[in-house]
């Protein structure tokens, strides 16, 4: 039997980092194993308002971290799902809600119930069907309910967060349990001549920091994967153009939203999220099609309180690492690859980066298939998550800008063409190798975007259309009453997860 | 249009003219003996089987009081990994998850080669004892409600209880000897009878069997594998056994028992060079026997034609997959009826499940069959030599070396029964997954202790199958409208 890990080292400090350091730290006995973490305060973080979605509460059971105290110290508002603005045509709006839309029936899937009705003359959209979506569009919040009979068991959420703070939250989390940070940057590596195997790496304080496990966690400059081991980078640019992102928060005004906002724009997108003490708002755009300072007065333009600060600049590209594990190295987070927030995806892929990683738990000198393994299943999720995207830039009916324009012609993967084809033609959708995101996500945003199944299923058009509309309805209802005693919520934070004032 | 005969063009028919809506006219052209093919078919069927059955209108009493179906637990494998290790293959709901870690590392941890004592079914099936599993658990039930049953069956009388349920007045029911097909730039226009008479369709539906007489003759091509023989012979019984199949390995293949109402079915699987080795199993001559190449078509939906069960595919009936996947794909055609005559978006889709399944399904039965101590005979030789590829390798490989179930899109055997599987073989893994080690050890070992407990005493009470089975016909027939 090959040697256990003895002393994993993760170089980069930010979510990505302190992520891979907590959970880490939660599995192994700091007797058995040491764990350090080399990061530079001069280096900053890529640290945003950051929305999630539900998978980061399995990430936190597993930590162990009570939510309220998450959530006072991270600044932490509820989400209940996202609203894009203006992406199938101007002027559209719809929401793409966590959880179901209403309830399957006879093992048929809801949406075709609701193309059913319409046929029929209701024009109900289908996010009033949703529990998430009709508490957003109320700015009401409630958790869910355990007793599945109740239609609060319906309620699925995840949080916008000051991803900072998070970081700083792990770190203090990972520290308790034995890991040790080191200040420092990077000025060497040292390899195994033979291997390739990275053995230690040398500070710019004089210090030799040695491994035998290391984690890439290094944001856009991908230190150790690219700069060392010259992993190369699978560039997803056609497909996805934006490369450029500029960041500011603004002051609260309104009602708290339980929502992401997503509002396309010119030639790319902005954001906002709600955290409890500001709004975090962004403009991703593409250079080809706009300049710095128009994606600038864009964004400015965009904010619906007082700015706080400069806008601060990131450059990207759409697209991943070839091999996210390579000899005895795996990166995470940016340095693993990046794909827009659009569906707040990012924490989700560090997540699952490191999640693969304790299921796979490394020996001294993997064996390929495990390597191989990781990879493959790394790479599937990224390409899911990317399709996913895509849909949302090429299924517009906007052709009022030449970036629109580009959107909207641009060949996508056979994989995506495949599901929109399927969807068009007869509300049919398959989940494919259990990718992220299920039926309900493609329907609410195939629908919201405008693609419009040419008929119905041939078996769900044959059951009378007053049974369809009743059981419907009375679904609906239920989520409306419910949605009428629930709290706001900003009542609802108050109460339950107040953060302390920084 | 169905044409065909058999167990999976009376599933087929049932189904359709069970769902489809009054808009789409049936007619089943009836051709073809199968009764020999159908045997491979095999003779359990899974837990998918009960719902699967009532959507197509065959509800369970009328399969107890019609027919000399019986329950099953599943599939022992007797003497059979390694030359001498059994197990039973039982059908089960997910086993436990602590704390994020699946169940079998807990097992693993605590050093336990069996997973056996863990599993009710398994243990109930052993007793010879049957129930149906509690929907909600009473006291000392809870083991139970987690096991899940199928059917012992037999292919001709399963397939006419379908048969029978079909709604006569949906239905065109032509019967015919030969065929012909008149063909069209879509495909297939209409089929032209002995009798003369032509019949036209939009969708043909081909259960005419390996031989695929419809399908084959517009362009899908048949990749061959080994070749097989089947022979079939029953044995009255006075009473019900075991609601278990038992198969052991044998120099010319494997032979199964099956337990049915009032009979038991032996089943022997061979290589055709041990044909003569094969029929000595059968003391009172075999009452049907067939020889079939293993493969599957190029594609299983060609033109306006599908080709369903062994028209498309044809598996061995080692495990439950030549059931499950003719379920599959009537399953999948309801899922994707054509919403035009321009089908190319349902057949792509079709096409791309219906090669993943096979593939799967085919994994599955591989995996019982990669084991050393087989004779050298014909049969284990052409077994030995039918290359694997990576998925399989995959699987097989990182459960051995760390207990991880690698999975693949939408199987058709789903983690439980792979887990059991690999237990059952034998490769339980190197290593446990380090998060279990995270429980202490002493509350891990009373939990398995205490289940361990529950499994025993909720089969201990259990009645016979043979009792429950005549309890239940007697309830039935009393209560039938």
């Amino acid at each position: 039997m090959q040697p256990r890990l003895k002393d994993i080292v993760i170089v980069g400090g930010g979510s990505a980092g302190w992520m891979t350091a907590a959970a880490l730290s939660s599995l192994l006995d700091p007797k058995d194993v040491t764990i350090t973490l080399v990061e530079s305060d001069q280096i900053g973080t890529i640290g945003v308002g950051e929305a999630t979605i539900p998978d980061i509460i399995n990430f936190n059971r597993i930590l162990g971290l009570d939510e309220v105290e998450f959530m006072k110290a991270t600044n932490a508002t509820f989400k209940l799902g996202i609203e894009f603005v203006d992406w199938g045509r101007k002027g559209d709006r719809y929401i793409h809600p966590f959880g179901q839309h209403g309830v399957d029936m006879k093992g048929i899937d809801f949406h075709n119930f609701w193309l059913h009705s319409r046929t029929a003359g209701s024009g109900q959209p289908i996010e009033n069907y949703s529990l998430c979506s009709v508490l957003a569009k109320r700015n009401k919040f409630a958790l869910p309910d355990p007793n599945p009979r109740s239609v609060l068991s319906h309620v699925r959420y995840a949080y916008h967060f000051d991803a900072t703070l998070y970081a700083r939250f792990l770190r203090k989390y990972a520290e308790a349990r034995g890991v040790r940070r080191i200040e420092g940057k990077i000025e060497q590596v040292q390899q195994a001549g033979e291997t390739g195997f990275i053995e230690a790496l040398i500070l710019d304080t004089g210090m030799t920091v040695r491994g035998d496990f290391f984690f890439d966690c290094t944001g856009f400059r991908a230190l150790l994967s690219e700069n060392t081991l010259g992993v190369p980078f699978i560039d997803w640019s056609h497909w996805l153009p934006c490369n450029s992102a500029l960041a500011v928060p603004c002051s609260h005004s309104g009602p708290l939203t339980p929502y992401t906002r997503s509002t396309a724009k010119i030639s790319g997108w902005q954001w906002r999220i709600p955290t409890q003490q500001r709004t975090g708002n962004g403009h991703i755009y593409c250079r080809e099609f706009i300049s710095d300072d128009e994606a600038t007065s864009i964004l400015m333009d965009g904010l619906d309180g007082e700015a706080l600060g400069t806008p601060r600049q990131i450059r990207f590209t759409a697209g991943h690492r070839r091999d996210f594990w390579t000899g005895n190295c795996i990166a995470i987070g940016l340095s693993a690859g990046f794909l827009e927030p659009l569906e707040s995806t990012s924490i989700y892929l560090i997540q699952e980066g490191i999640s693969r990683f304790i299921s796979l738990f490394s020996t001294v000198g993997t064996p390929q298939i495990v390597r191989d393994e990781y990879n493959r299943h790394m790479r599937t999720e990224f390409e899911q998550v990317r399709d996913f995207i895509i849909l949302h830039f090429s299924a517009t009916q906007r052709d009022d800008s030449p970036f629109w324009q580009y959107c909207s012609a641009m060949s996508i993967p056979d994989s995506l063409k495949y599901k929109i084809e399927l969807f068009h033609e007869a509300s049919r959708i398959f989940r494919y190798e259990e990718e992220l995101f299920t039926r309900p996500s493609w329907v609410a945003v195939m629908l919201g975007q405008g693609i419009t199944p040419k008929c119905l299923d041939p078996i769900v058009s044959n059951l009378p259309h007053h049974e369809v509309t009743e059981s419907i309805e009375s679904m609906r209802r239920a989520m409306e009453q419910a949605a009428d005693q629930a709290s706001t919520h900003e009542q609802f934070i108050a109460r339950y997860c107040p953060a302390e004032v920084h | 249009m169905i044409c065909g005969g058999g167990l999976a063009a009376h599933i087929t028919v049932a189904m359709l003219s069970r769902q489809l809506p009054a808009t789409i006219g049936i007619t089943f052209v009836q051709l073809g003996d199968t009764s020999g093919t159908d045997l491979f078919y095999g003779s359990v069927a899974g837990p998918t089987a009960y719902a699967f059955n009532r959507s197509a209108g065959l509800e369970e009493p009328k399969l107890v009081l019609e027919s000399d179906t019986a329950f099953s637990w599943g599939t022992k494998y007797d003497h059979w990994a390694s030359g001498s290790r059994s197990w039973i293959q039982c059908f089960q709901l997910p086993l436990p998850i602590i704390d994020g870690v699946m169940f079998h590392h807990y097992v693993v941890q605590q050093g336990v080669a069996q997973l056996e004592p863990f599993l009710a079914a398994a243990a109930a099936a052993r007793k010879g004892a049957f129930v149906h599993p509690p929907q909600k658990p009473g006291a000392g039930q809870e083991p139970l409600s987690r096991s899940e049953y199928g059917y012992q069956f037999d292919a001709m009388s399963y397939g006419g209880l379908f048969d029978a349920c079909t709604d006569r007045g949906r239905v065109r029911i032509v019967n015919a000897t030969t065929l012909e097909i008149e063909r069209d730039e879509s495909g297939i226009a209409a089929i032209l009878l002995a009798s003369g008479e032509r019949i036209a369709g939009d969708l043909f539906v081909d259960c005419t069997g390996p031989d695929a007489l419809v399908v084959s003759r517009v362009g899908s091509s048949f990749a061959a594998r080994r070749k097989l023989g089947a022979a079939i012979s029953h044995s009255p019984s006075a009473q019900l056994g075991a609601p278990m199949r038992t198969v052991s390995p044998t120099s010319f293949g494997w032979r199964s028992e099956t337990p049915l109402r009032g009979r038991r079915a032996r089943l022997t699987v061979y290589h055709p060079d041990s044909t003569a080795d094969a029929l000595q199993e059968h003391p009172d001559g075999a009452e049907r026997t067939c020889e079939i190449t293993l493969g599957r078509r190029s594609d299983a939906w060609c033109g306006n034609c599908v080709a369903i069960g062994q028209a498309a595919y044809v598996v061995e009936p080692l495990s439950t997959a030549p059931l499950l996947l003719l379920e599959r794909d009537v399953e999948r055609l309801m899922s994707l009826i054509p919403s035009s005559t321009d089908m190319s978006i349902e057949r792509r889709e079709y096409n791309r499940q219906s090669a993943e399944d096979h593939e799967h399904a085919e994994l599955f039965t591989r995996a019982i069959l990669e084991t050393d101590h087989f004779p050298d005979t014909p049969y284990w030789q052409a077994v030995r030599a039918e290359p694997t590829n990576e998925k399989f390798a995959r699987k097989i490989e990182l459960f051995q070396d760390r207990g991880l179930l690698v999975s693949y899109d939408l199987e058709p055997f789903n983690p439980e029964d792979w887990t059991i599987l690999h237990f059952g073989m034998g490769r339980g893994p190197a290593r446990h997954d380090r998060m279990a080690d995270r429980a202490p050890r002493d509350r891990v070992q009373g939990f398995l202790a205490r289940m361990k407990r529950d499994v025993e005493k909720a089969v201990a009470s259990l009645p016979s199958h043979a009792t429950y089975m005549a309890e239940l016909s007697r309830y039935l027939t009393q209560n039938r409208l």
